[in-house]
């Protein structure tokens, strides 16, 4: 259509409206329509492929057709495409990714560009997912030797490394600013956070990537500084708040010093913009973290507690769920608080022969780690607790053999699998539990690992579900982020 | 260039003047060997209850060459731990490289030394300048345990002696007065088949990052008084992500040699700051021994702070490299040591061979409120051990190992036994 015409029409059209009670037509240039890529790839089933469909639309001279209308529809497989409708950028491209059906077989989906020379369709084939026990490795990211990767909080396809004097690493883990993949760990940025006179360094040791729902922000990234102590008396560190609005370019903004105490674990209620930090000797605080975060925040902290008491308190681990806040101490065993009040509502004393580790609560159920040697007691055993009313109470236990240590503890979503990690000895490594009776775990799969896999973080993404795992340095190995891909471990 | 710069060059270029020099005018070779054959037993051990082992220890091989009319020194020794007891020497209370109440194996190749005692010549104008290159001992602290009248070694090792480092030492004399400094990496070995690291993986340079200077004084024939400091980065974490070690030393030896025997006792004070302060580390220690014909006594005591770490499922080790700075606690281990021991071979020979029977008693006490528990661990804060053994050798009975340079030639007796 040459210019002279296409401004004829222009001029017509408010006319044309005028006359007719149907809307105008414009006519539409005939559009050559072409395949660029995303074509024949294969993936599980109910998982999003890899790579986007992608088509491009050129007219008759190969010019770019730019912001014609696309459609995406499924055609064989039961899957879903989005987005269903789009339209052509600047080169004449559009794109679609699509999610395969449930079931495995081949699955196709159909472009149709207005005025296109011809539909253009896609396929691609969904393969079952095979029941293995066994987790697959599927990724290893070292880390540097600066006492290596401690763990990971993973979010929006973003994996936050905690990697000790090394700082913080941001990794693309799906989220698709790098393009990258659990199988494809692709680095965004690293920060150092600021040591703030702690002996030791950074010790970036764990994050929480706050996604404020009241102001619909994801700007802050909780760190929690692990400095020296003595293990059941004295800790040192911060919480660090990293503003992560350019992921690209995080910045440290704010600090919260406990006095004569180190930061551990935290859990959070983002509803109320509460922080819930583990602050081993320092018990448990809780933070207001609502508004603008900068400089020093101490004076936020609007509740502490020693569940132990002065002398019998080293707080590892935090985690709300079903309005209790569930706490696991070292030396003074399991606790429920009112999160509201942090005052006691039950347990506590209740692991005298165990130092107690990692938590976590699954309905009526909860699971604690043990750590290390205690009256000659090793750590290598998962407690199950029954935490129906305010009082756990112990219905069962979990040894891993040749271990001192069960570092981490999670269950995955849906809550039909619990996934631990070991330390300390040759029984080192991934352990997953079916939780099909929750009381009474049975090993579904596990993996050896040498040196120990100190934390791991479990995430779906694309349907699929990972454990980010850190592990420890052995003799001569460099510390790792290792992603394992327990999809198999968990399909019946 | 910079220190560290002309360190290194010392470091690689004593190495290839000495073999020149050594071409050139013919080599004074002085073997010398030691192994000791041990029954142990010690009660108790983690876990509670006690245990007895039979071992080899100590086996070692020493080369000590001169060239070019004493100018250049050379010594290299052999360690052959790693065979004979690859998981420690059982000796409750010993720490370190990540061995817990067992003394560790050394490194196969625990020395190898290059020195010249009188590098300027002046020697005979009475200020003797004396350089030192290669893997060995850092000057700092006391002599090792090795070359001392005991079996055990103390509780204080790792407080009071630096060892197995590439070092580079200046060293100055005037009289009574002998000065050394220096440049050593700060990575204390992780198996025995490690050398020093001097270069990390990122460029940064590990030889050189640690420094110490020793002053020792030898008012009357006999008494030595020694001070000495240290600071060295990371040691138990070669990639040097550690703190630094801050340390200090002070001892008096005397030794002497009546006709009738030998005179022999130490005191000794180390202390070690660990990450600006956080862990503070003291040791006291004290130790004698009278030789009288055959026969010798000797008395240790010793009191000793140490580090208590988290352990592996093997309770003897704990984790290396670390991950984190944090400690169970402190544990003072205070430690008396006796033993008696006949030569057999003639004394005025090289040859050694000294059966011996040595005990120990002692206790264990945590200093401070963390959550090391020495009952809950062991079962009693008692500690005993008793070994029943015989040590051979040849040649070593004066060596003071890691004397170099200038402490090797008037002072000692490494390069003059018979």
């Amino acid at each position: 259509m040459s210019a002279s015409i296409r401004l004829t029409a222009v001029l017509l059209l408010p006319l044309a409206a005028s006359a007719c009670s149907d809307p105008p037509v414009a006519p539409i240039d005939p559009a050559i329509v072409t395949l660029v890529s995303g074509n024949n790839q294969t993936g599980p089933v109910s998982t999003v492929l890899a790579a986007p469909f992608t088509v491009r639309a050129v007219d008759d001279l190969g010019d770019p057709i730019v912001g014609r209308r696309v459609r995406w529809n499924p055609v064989v497989g039961g899957g879903t495409i989005t987005p269903g409708e789009g339209v052509t950028d600047a080169n004449g491209r559009a794109s679609a990714t699509l999610t395969l059906g449930a079931t495995a077989g081949p699955n196709s989906a159909r472009a149709a560009v207005d005025g296109g020379s011809a539909e253009i369709l896609f396929s691609a084939t969904a393969t079952a997912i095979v029941a293995n026990p066994t987790p697959q490795l599927v990724s290893v990211v070292s880390v540097p030797p600066t006492y290596g990767h401690h763990d990971t909080f993973v979010r929006d396809g973003l994996a936050f490394v905690c990697a000790w004097n090394a700082g913080v690493y941001i990794y693309d883990v799906g989220n698709g600013i790098r393009n990258g993949s659990p199988n494809d760990p692709r680095l965004v940025s690293n920060l150092i956070t600021a040591t703030n006179g702690v002996p030791g360094g950074a010790q970036v040791h764990n994050a929480w990537w706050f996604h404020n729902p009241v102001t619909n922000q994801k700007r802050y990234l909780f760190i929690g500084q692990e400095g020296p102590g003595t293990v059941g008396v004295s800790s040192s560190g911060d919480i660090h708040v990293v503003d992560v609005s350019n992921l690209a370019a995080p910045v440290e903004v704010a600090t919260l010093n406990v006095g004569q105490a180190g930061a551990h674990n935290f859990w959070m209620d983002e509803a109320r913009q509460i922080l819930y930090a583990a602050y081993y000797n320092g018990g448990v605080i809780a933070v207001d973290v609502s508004g603008t975060l900068t400089g020093d925040i101490s004076n936020r902290i609007i509740g502490q507690v020693k569940p132990g008491g002065p002398n019998a308190t080293f707080v590892w681990g935090v985690m709300l769920a079903g309005g209790r806040l569930y706490v696991s101490d070292m030396v003074s065993g399991f606790w429920v608080l009112n999160p509201t009040t942090l005052a006691t509502l039950g347990g506590g004393n209740n692991v005298p022969t165990q130092f107690v580790s990692d938590l976590t609560v699954n309905g009526t159920t909860a699971y604690t780690g043990g750590w290390g040697t205690r009256a000659g007691v090793r750590g290598n055993t998962i407690r199950i607790w029954d935490v129906t009313t305010t009082t756990p109470a112990q219905v069962g236990e979990l040894m891993i053999d040749n271990a001192t240590t069960v570092s981490d503890v999670a269950v995955t979503p849906g809550g039909g699998f619990l996934v631990a990690t070991a330390e300390g000895g040759a029984g080192a490594g991934l352990y997953v539990y079916s939780l099909a009776n929750p009381r009474a775990p049975v090993l579904r799969g596990s993996v050896a690992v040498t040196g120990g896999l100190h934390t791991g973080e479990v995430s779906v993404i694309n349907g699929r579900t990972y454990v980010f795992t850190a592990k420890n340095p052995g003799a001569g190995n460099t510390p790792e982020m290792r992603v394992y891909d327990i999809t198999g471990t968990v399909t019946p | 260039m910079s220190l560290r710069g002309w360190a290194l060059a010392v470091l690689l270029g004593l190495g290839g003047g000495a073999i020149a020099l050594s071409a050139q005018s013919g080599i004074g070779f002085q073997p010398m060997g030691q192994a000791i054959g041990v029954g142990t037993h010690a009660d108790p051990i983690p876990g509670g209850g006690g245990r007895t082992e039979l071992r080899l220890t100590q086996p070692v091989l020493m080369g000590m060459a001169s060239a070019w009319r004493g100018r250049v020194q050379g010594t290299l020794t052999l360690n052959f731990e790693s065979l004979t007891i690859p998981s420690g020497e059982l000796t409750p209370g010993a720490w370190g490289e990540g061995y817990v109440d067992r003394r560790h194996p050394h490194t196969t190749v625990h020395e190898l030394v290059v020195a010249t005692p009188d590098l300027l010549g002046t020697a005979s104008r009475g200020i003797s300048i004396g350089l030192v290159a290669g893997k060995g001992f850092v000057p700092f602290g006391t002599d090792d345990p090795m070359v001392r009248p005991f079996l055990r070694y103390p509780v204080n090792h790792h407080w009071a002696q630096v060892l197995e480092r590439a070092i580079v030492v200046l060293q100055a004399e005037r009289g009574p007065v002998t000065v050394e400094a220096a440049l050593f990496n700060g990575d204390e070995p992780e198996r025995a088949s490690q050398w020093p690291l001097l270069r990390l993986p990122d460029g940064r340079w590990r030889f050189g990052d640690s420094r110490a200077l020793r002053a020792t004084i030898r008012p009357l024939t006999g008494l030595e008084l020694q001070g000495s400091v240290a600071s060295i980065l990371s040691p138990e974490h070669r990639p040097a992500a550690g703190g630094v070690a801050k340390k200090r030393s002070a001892s008096a030896r005397w030794d002497d040699r009546p006709e009738w025997g030998r005179r022999y006792a130490m005191v000794e004070w180390a202390h070690t700051d660990e990450l600006e302060g956080t862990f503070r580390f003291r040791s006291l220690l004290a130790e004698a021994s009278l030789r009288r014909g055959r026969w010798e006594v000797g008395y240790r005591v010793e009191s000793t702070d140490r580090p208590e770490e988290e352990r592996l499922d093997d309770p003897f080790r704990s984790l290396r490299p670390h991950l984190e700075n944090s400690i169970l606690g402190i544990g003072r281990w205070t430690i008396h040591t006796a033993r008696i021991s006949r030569e057999l071979a003639d004394p005025d020979l090289p040859l050694r061979v000294s059966p011996f029977v040595e005990g120990s008693l002692g206790s264990v006490r945590k200093l401070d409120a963390g959550v090391f528990d020495p009952v809950g661990l062991y079962g009693s804060t008692s500690v005993r051990q008793f070994s029943v053994g015989v040590v051979i050798g040849w040649g070593m009975r004066h060596h003071r190992m890691g004397r170099y340079g200038v402490l090797s030639t008037t002072h000692d007796h490494s390069y003059h036994t018979p």
